[in-house]
């Protein structure tokens, strides 16, 4: 991103969550404020269902059972997220992804050039392992432009509303 | 979701009543009843049931993942039982099955559900955390011993 200017590629990074909704309202205000669009991305956790059929805690059946709840989930919050946007007159973009979830939001940043990543607050890590291994804390810390992380909080929903 | 937030010691059973397949499901379906956490015990067994008619969720090397969806239950819930002895499970590689995790999720909660499951998978990857837990000599001794195997301890 260039500093000099305001964002104008914001994406928020979804998840089956109430966080992310949070998130999502927030992304609307700061879209608003600077005439930036949105792109509002899910990613189906192909790699961890793949993951689960070869450990033969799924048979394929499941797997593909999984995926298709996986990604009515994401199109139900991708939905809620446009009608977000649209309602405060932003422009927005639905992605749905399948894969890795990390490399499908880190690929997609660095595809489209967003200028600024929102997403919903991050779990305490516990260990080391959660640093390096944890999914969230991932895009987090490599994503390749600035990050903010939505705390869970009142006032957002209230500046969402009054916007 | 990680294991350790999902159990207590209140949901960790150490011995098993029941030797077959469907009595230690059932024993397992009593401590999520005895925790309040299921509405409705025998259509729980039957979906969890429907799920192993499928292939038994006795996998390899001792563990057994019993799951399913249910509307028995409104959240996911998960509980954990082991056996010193080993109960015949008609496990996938025909061995005695000690450590017996059992996860049943609402069908609208796809998404924690599969990282349950997956948090399970890369625990159990882990010969020293399943002899560890199968070893353990009471429902605090095996919480730790998971909590720390998810500190990578």
């Amino acid at each position: 991103m260039d500093f000099r200017t305001k964002p104008e590629k914001i994406m928020i990074y979804i998840e089956a969550s109430e966080d992310s909704i949070i998130a999502a309202q927030y992304a609307v205000c700061l879209a608003k404020w600077f005439g930036a669009r949105i792109s509002a991305v899910y990613v189906v956790d192909i790699k961890t269902l793949q993951e689960l059929t070869r450990a033969k805690i799924f048979v394929k059946l499941e797997e593909m059972d999984y995926e298709k709840a996986l990604e009515d989930d994401g199109t139900h919050y991708l939905n809620h997220v446009r009608e977000l946007a649209e309602n405060k007159g932003v422009p927005v973009e639905t992605i749905l992804l399948k894969g890795d979830v990390f490399a499908e939001v880190a690929g997609r940043m660095k595809q489209d050039n967003i200028d600024l990543l929102v997403m919903g607050k991050l779990e305490e890590p516990e260990s080391r392992r959660d640093f390096f291994y944890n999914t969230n804390e991932r895009i987090f810390r490599r994503a390749p432009c600035p990050v903010i992380i939505v705390k869970d909080s009142e006032n957002i929903k209230i500046m969402y509303d009054n916007l | 979701m990680k294991m350790s937030q999902l159990l207590s010691p209140q949901l960790i059973q150490i011995g098993i009543d029941g030797s077959s397949k469907e009595t230690v499901i059932q024993s397992l379906i009593a401590i999520l009843e005895n925790n309040g956490l299921v509405s409705d015990p025998e259509q729980a067994f039957l979906d969890v049931m429907d799920r192993e008619l499928q292939q038994s969720t006795g996998l390899e090397k001792g563990l057994a993942v019993p799951h399913g969806k249910s509307t028995a239950v409104k959240k996911l819930v998960g509980a954990l039982a082991v056996s010193k002895e080993g109960i015949d499970y008609a496990s996938l590689d025909g061995e005695p099955s000690h450590l017996f995790f059992i996860l049943i999720a609402p069908p609208n909660m796809a998404g924690p559900h599969v990282m349950a499951l997956a948090n399970i998978a890369q625990l159990a990857r882990s010969e020293a955390f399943r002899s560890k837990l199968a070893a353990a000599s009471s429902p605090e001794d095996a919480y730790r011993i998971i909590k720390e195997a998810e500190m990578g301890d």
